[in-house]
This record gives structure tokens, sequence and C-alpha cells, in this order.
């Protein structure tokens, strides 16, 4: 536990020194929210699914970015094999990669979706509470997949040109059950209704926290 | 030359059972009444898609024992099962739209089945291009092992999340009855083995080679070394 604190603490530490991801991150969705607004049409009214889908769009695609640094920048200077030398398990390592990617993207968040409210209405904002529990349960999902796999594309040759396309496969029906639940948010439709769908992005969280904390291992090793 | 007679017989095996294959659907099998002759491509379609969907399922245990036991035979084996696997789920994405358009009047539509379908070709193809990425073997084949893990374990949850969009697919096997009539159960049974032993006739070259291939790079390897 406190090896993997270390890991998370060091991580946190040369982004903030550093800024790169997270600025990229920031920057990405911030523009993403302004094409995709162009897209559908400067100044109409949205209903609540297609802001949804424009709001996960955004931060899906801007936390792409930030994950593909996680273990590319361990590769610069041969820093993973320092780290896979130290005495920590590698599920250790897996853990802190995913919560740091966890942290990015709530911080990364944190900012886009006030520009999102700022763009496309903050009626949407109503239901702030319920968007932040559906929020991190993406997030829980969506990090413990693509640590797992920046960790594979990181090991190849075309590296991060691959992580899309080996994650987003993967994490099509995640993507598509927060844009519903979202959506239901800011429709105010009762809870009841879409709980069903939450449970399943709760669930694909758990799941796939277990694989990639037992897959790992085979990955890291083979570097 | 004992392995090239049974592959022979196999190739024989498959030829007989596609022709009664064949027959049975165009000659014995009953032409729908409401959907007519274009309802045919059924039991072609149901057959590819079970023969995609094994193959994943035979890809997802050979990452596994992969995985376990580090031998590169398990990579050979789900690797060809994967490609043979995309083949047949590409073929059942196609049938499907082919029929879907004159029964539904429209290509595709959001259901379930056909939203997996879709999502397990998208996944499976990231799969080949990752193959293509990775040079060394021993890691290529670890990644793909996780993947092909990490695909099928995604697969009820892909089902699951599809029930987002209603549904007009025909459910035809349900777990308590199947709902058709005996002659077409028949000519289905039939069409069905035939894509089964296909596939094993496909599994079995495609492997064959990627082994000979293997065996071919090991014997030029110890002769430079010998030089």
């Amino acid at each position: 536990m406190r090896d993997t604190l270390l890991i998370i603490k060091k991580d946190l530490l040369t982004e903030f020194r550093k800024k790169e991801s997270l600025v990229s991150m920031v920057f990405f969705g911030f523009l993403l929210l302004v094409i995709l607004n162009i897209a559908l049409g400067i100044g109409r009214e949205l209903d609540g699914e297609v802001a949804a889908g424009i709001l996960w769009v955004s931060i899906i695609f801007s936390a792409v970015l930030g994950l593909g640094r996680v273990f590319s920048q361990e590769k610069e200077n041969r820093c993973i094999d320092g780290l896979l030398l130290s005495p920590v398990e590698s599920e250790q390592i897996y853990t802190a990669k995913t919560a740091v990617n966890f942290i990015f993207m709530v911080i990364a968040e944190a900012v886009i979706i006030p520009i999102f409210f700022v763009f496309y209405g903050d009626r949407f904002a109503r239901h702030l509470p319920m968007l932040i529990v559906v929020v991190l349960f993406v997030n829980l999902g969506f990090s413990t997949v693509g640590t797992l796999f920046s960790a594979i594309t990181a090991g190849t040759r075309r590296n991060e040109v691959l992580l899309p396309l080996l994650l987003f496969p993967v994490i099509t029906p995640l993507i598509a059950l927060a844009v519903k639940v979202t959506g239901s948010v800011f429709e105010e439709i009762p809870y009841q209704e879409y709980s069903s769908w939450l449970y399943i992005i709760v669930a694909f969280g758990f799941i796939f926290s277990g694989v990639g904390y037992l897959l790992f291992e085979y990955i890291i090793k083979e570097g | 030359m004992d392995t090239d007679f049974r592959s022979r017989a196999l190739t024989v095996i498959v030829g007989l059972l596609f022709l009664s294959a064949i027959y049975t659907i165009f000659f014995y099998a009953p032409t729908e009444r409401v959907m007519g002759i274009v309802q045919k491509i059924f039991y072609v379609h149901l057959s590819m898609a079970f023969t995609a969907f094994l193959s994943f399922f035979i890809a997802f245990i050979c990452g596994i024992l992969y995985l376990v036991k580090k031998d590169i035979k398990w990579d050979v084996y789900g690797s060809s099962s994967v490609e043979i696997g995309v083949v047949f789920i590409s073929l059942t994405l196609f049938s499907g739209v082919m029929w879907a358009r004159p029964i539904w009047n429209t290509w595709w539509t959001w259901d379930p089945r056909l939203t997996t379908a879709l999502i397990l070709w998208f996944i499976y193809v990231s799969y080949l291009i990752l193959r293509t990425s990775v040079d060394q073997e021993g890691k290529r084949a670890a990644y793909c092992a996780v993947l092909a893990i990490v695909g099928f374990v995604d697969v009820p949850i892909v089902f699951m999340s599809a029930r987002i969009w209603r549904t007009i697919h025909p459910v035809v096997i349900r777990s308590d009855s199947i709902d058709i009539a005996p002659s077409m159960l028949l000519t289905l049974a039939i069409t069905m083995a035939a894509f089964f032993s296909l596939w094993l006739l496909l599994f079995r070259l495609k492997t064959n080679v990627a082994l000979t291939c293997k065996r071919i790079r090991f014997l030029e390897n110890r002769m430079e070394g010998g030089d």
C-alpha cells in the first residue's frame, strides 16, 4: 500500500512540475466542445441525450491523451526497468497507474464540465451530484481498461497511435451507457428508470479492475 | 504424410457437408410464408455467427492457456482462431445486412445482436492490428493473449448495454424452445455441421502453416549458428 502511494506521489509530482498531460487534456477537451458545437449548429437548443453525447466524446478523447503518457514517459530513460527492479509488486504498479489516470481524468473533468455548462446551458447543472457519481464510475471503468491497454501499446512500435484503436472497441459499451445515464440525468428522468444502466457501468468498472489486476503482470514483464 | 491424408479426408467431408447443406437449404427446407426466399440466408447467417463466436471463445481459452503455460503453440492456436473468426463475423454482418434490407426495409438497426456483432468485429480487428505492431514473438503472444481475454470478457457487457436500443431482431433459439419447423431445424443442423467442419479445416491449415513457419525459422537460425 505504501509503495502504491509512493508511485502515485511520484507521478503526480512529475506531472505538476511539467504539466504536460493535464494541459493537453484540458485544452483538447475544450477544443472538442467547441468543434462539436459547430458540428451540431451553433445556437441550437440541445436535448439532454445529445448534450450528454457531446460531453462524453470530449471527456473520453481528452482522457486518451493523458492515458498514453503514463507509460510512454516511463519508457523514456528506461524508468520502467527501474520500477520493475525495485521491490514493488506489478499489481501495485497497476493500482498506482490506474489511480494516477483516475486522478488526471477527475482534474481534467473539473475544468471540462464547467466549460460544458457555460457553452450548452447551465440547466444541465441542476443535478450535479448525480452527474458526479456517474462520472466517477465511468472514470473507474475507463482508467482500469485504459491503464492495461496503455501498458500494451507502450511496448509496441506504434505506441500512442495504437492506443485508441485498441481501447475504443472495448469501452464502446461504457461510452454508450455513460451517454444514456447522463442523458437521463440531464432530462430529469427518475432514478429508477436508469438505475439498471448505472449498475452496468459500476459492474464494468469492477470487472475490469479485476481483469486488469490479474493480467497486468504478464504485460509489464514483457516490456 | 499422415496429417496430409487427414487434411484431405477433412476436405472431402467439408465438401460433402456443404453440398448437402446447399441441397437441404434450397430443395428440402420449405420456403418461409412471409419472408419468402430471403429467409434462406438465415441458415448460413446463424451458422457463421455461431462459428465466429466459437472462434473468439477458443481464442479466449488459448489466451489463458498461453499466459499460464507460456507455450507458443497456444498463441498460434489463438491467433489462427481469431483470424478465422474475423472472416466469419464479417460474413455474418454482411449476410445480416443483405437480409435486413428487404425484411426490415433498412440496412442496419442498433439491435443488441447487431451491435454486439459489430463491436466484436472492431475488437478482433484491433487484435489483428496489434499483431502486426509487435515484432518480438513472446511479447506479441502475451499482448494478444491479454487482448483476447479482455475482448471476450467484454462480450456480455456489450450485449447487456446494447439493450439500451429497442430490438426487432428475430429470436429463433430461446432457452426453452426453438421456434422453427422440424425440416428447417434439420437444414440448420446440417448447415451448422458444414460450417463447423469448415472451421476445423481452416484452423488445421492455418495452424499447420504457422507451425511450419516457426520450424523453418528455427532451422534457419540453427544453420546460421552452426557456420
